[in-house]
């Protein structure tokens, strides 16, 4: 590997300044050493001869490139139990608020963009394993992506042992079947238990069929569209959240760069977005 | 570590050299700084860490920060009170008068001073200057 | 075990279905006005979501308006969003600009006229517009404004924006700016801020 490129100060905090307005994200001091890494993987992939011509790149956004640069200081990698401080939020503080009044009838959660499908089967077997009420609510939850061959691998199961990495052997045993040495398969049961389809965050035509949820998980995707998409995609979702209803969005995102649809909720383990009640802030 | 002695400020405008600007002033007159870039982040901030004062600019994205101030006000929260000076580049008695509705302890037209941000921060955080 | 015994068929929301025409967007109720401002994202509907903007009381309902006349990105709905800028309800005009912000190629050909525009109010929240635009054309818009203005708080605007989009050509402005207004501790800041800046962008390019 090259040796990273060392930018000056000033073109250091050219940088942060501009990924803190256009993400939010603290790019500080302690984190130099891996922003000029990442510069230097970014500028010899883009051809770019010097920090000048990488950032009018970045800032233009060419080929989706703010994403490109911060994927590597987000946890991009899918696998079951990730993010478990959203779960245990899910269990201990959005359901509980969702379903105060109500003691059965259905609960929708919706993964948007759920990829191949370890975020709405982690849903599934944390919802089985923690939450008391789980035989009570008829429980619905959807995985959507924009990409239909994805969908074919969530809806096949199948996962090698890198997805499986953070769940414990005993939760492995009891909901997945072993293939063969380095692939497992969700158990019929569980695949029963989540439902996939396609749909385009951008398009209301595609969301608005999947009807209203109690529960949006849609992380690292909004943050990386343009203003004019993002709009849309926000108020999307604000359609697809009944009154009430909560939006989780990736750990490094915040709402403060989406959207003033929603109010900001801070529970024990997560920071959450939510759709207001009837008559809310106005 | 944070200095729990020190007086926290949160600094709430969306033009990066004016956050850079207040808060090597604010750090100069003894107060610990933390920024947000629009009303939204602002409120978000808070939820986590309280501030003792605020120094919040009209015009940003996604929230200004007289609607800022209107959602905070409304808040069940202790924090609802904390208090604010909202700078403004709009020095119409309007313009003021509508900042003072919205909640606003201190109104001043921009450009600010290094004098003005730590006497009005000791004004509001009962410390003198 | 399993979670559901059958799929539901999903709620939709009321708002969906509702009113679907400009006078749905006048006289309905909140989520109707919703639902219409969003079906109006056409270049026939520009004129009615401009006109319902004024009225519109419920900030939900404005912002659905604002990202639909974004996302028909025109010179005439950029038309029908510019002159609320100029609004005295902060939430208002700050809304305006964050919708011409979603429409970048829509807004160019105003960008020279709102920065002269007589009113300085104008003109600061026009700085900030020019962010979206390529930096060569971004450094020759507001190089050319910071000659020619007399509001340290415009300038200071300008300045923020440059920092971040700002080429080499703009330094001898930067620097006659600073000499106008050097009795002005903020702006004084701001120029060598953003002078550095550039200037080490400019050291790059030639090294």
């Amino acid at each position: 590997m090259a040796e990273p490129i060392q930018v000056s100060e000033e073109e250091y905090s050219r940088l942060s300044d501009f990924l803190y307005r256009r993400t939010g994200m603290v790019f500080n001091e302690t984190k130099r050493y891996y922003v000029e890494r990442r510069l230097t993987d970014r500028m010899a992939v883009t051809g770019a001869s010097s920090f000048a011509s990488y950032f009018a790149r970045l800032r233009s956004d060419a080929n989706g490139e703010i994403e490109q640069f911060i994927n590597a200081f987000t946890v991009n990698e899918t696998y079951f139990y990730r993010e478990d401080d959203q779960l245990r939020c899910l269990t201990s503080d959005l359901l509980a608020e969702r379903t105060a009044r109500r003691r059965s009838g259905a609960v929708r959660i919706w993964s948007v963009p759920c990829a191949t499908g370890e975020e709405p089967y982690s849903i599934a077997m944390w919802l089985l394993e923690t939450w008391p009420q789980v035989d009570a609510f008829e429980i619905e939850i959807i995985g959507s992506d924009i990409d239909t061959r994805v969908l074919q691998a969530a809806e096949a199961g199948v996962f090698g042992r890198r997805a499986l990495m953070r769940l414990p052997p005993e939760l492995i045993e009891k909901y997945f079947e072993r293939l063969d040495e380095d692939s497992w398969r969700i158990i019929e049961d569980l695949r029963g238990s989540v439902r996939f389809t396609p749909a385009n965050l951008i398009e209301a035509s595609e969301t608005r069929p999947h009807g209203q949820f109690d529960v949006i998980f849609c992380r690292n995707v909004l943050i990386y569209f343009d203003e004019a998409s993002r709009r849309q995609a926000a108020e999307n979702l604000y359609e697809n959240l009944a009154p009430g209803g909560f939006i989780c969005l990736g750990h490094s995102e915040s709402m403060s760069r989406i959207s003033p649809l929603f109010e900001v909720r801070r529970f024990a383990d997560a920071i959450v977005y939510q759709r207001p009640k009837e008559g809310g802030r106005g | 570590m944070a200095d729990l002695a020190k007086k926290r400020v949160l600094v709430i405008d969306d033009a990066s050299l004016v956050r850079m600007y207040y808060r090597d002033a604010l750090e100069r007159a003894g107060y610990e700084v933390d920024e947000a870039l629009n009303g939204l982040e602002a409120l978000e901030k808070l939820l986590v860490a309280p501030a003792d004062l605020l120094i919040v600019d009209v015009n940003m994205p996604q929230m200004d920060g007289l609607t800022f101030l209107k959602v905070l006000r409304r808040q069940d929260l202790p924090l609802a009170a904390t208090p604010a000076l909202v700078t403004s580049t709009e020095a119409a008695p309007q313009d003021k008068a509508a900042a003072q509705a919205a909640g606003a302890n201190f109104y001043l037209v921009k450009p600010l001073t290094p004098e003005m941000l730590a006497d009005y921060a000791g004004r509001m955080s009962g410390r003198p200057a | 075990m399993p979670l559901i015994r059958k799929p539901s068929t999903p709620p939709t929301a009321a708002a969906a279905a509702a009113g679907q025409t400009a006078a749905a967007l006048v006289s309905g109720t909140a989520d109707e006005r919703w639902a219409a401002a969003r079906s109006l994202a056409t270049p026939e509907g520009v004129a009615a979501l401009g006109e319902a903007l004024a009225a519109e009381g419920d900030p939900r309902v404005r912002e659905a308006i604002l990202t639909s006349l974004a996302r028909v990105a025109s010179t005439d709905s950029a038309q029908a969003v510019i002159p609320y800028i100029r609004s005295d309800d902060a939430a208002l005009r700050t809304g305006a600009l964050d919708a011409l912000r979603a429409m970048p190629q829509a807004v160019a050909e105003s960008l020279p006229g709102l920065l002269s525009d007589p009113d300085p109010d104008v003109r600061l929240l026009a700085c900030e517009l020019v962010r979206e635009v390529p930096g060569a054309e971004a450094t020759r818009l507001l190089a050319t404004l910071l000659d020619g203005e007399a509001e340290s708080n415009v300038c200071a605007a300008a300045v923020d924006v440059l920092a971040e989009v700002g080429g080499p050509e703009c330094l001898p402005a930067l620097a006659r700016c600073a000499e106008r207004f050097g009795h002005e501790p903020f702006l004084g800041f701001a120029i060598k801020v953003a002078s550095e800046r550039i200037g080490a962008q400019a050291a790059d390019r030639l090294g």
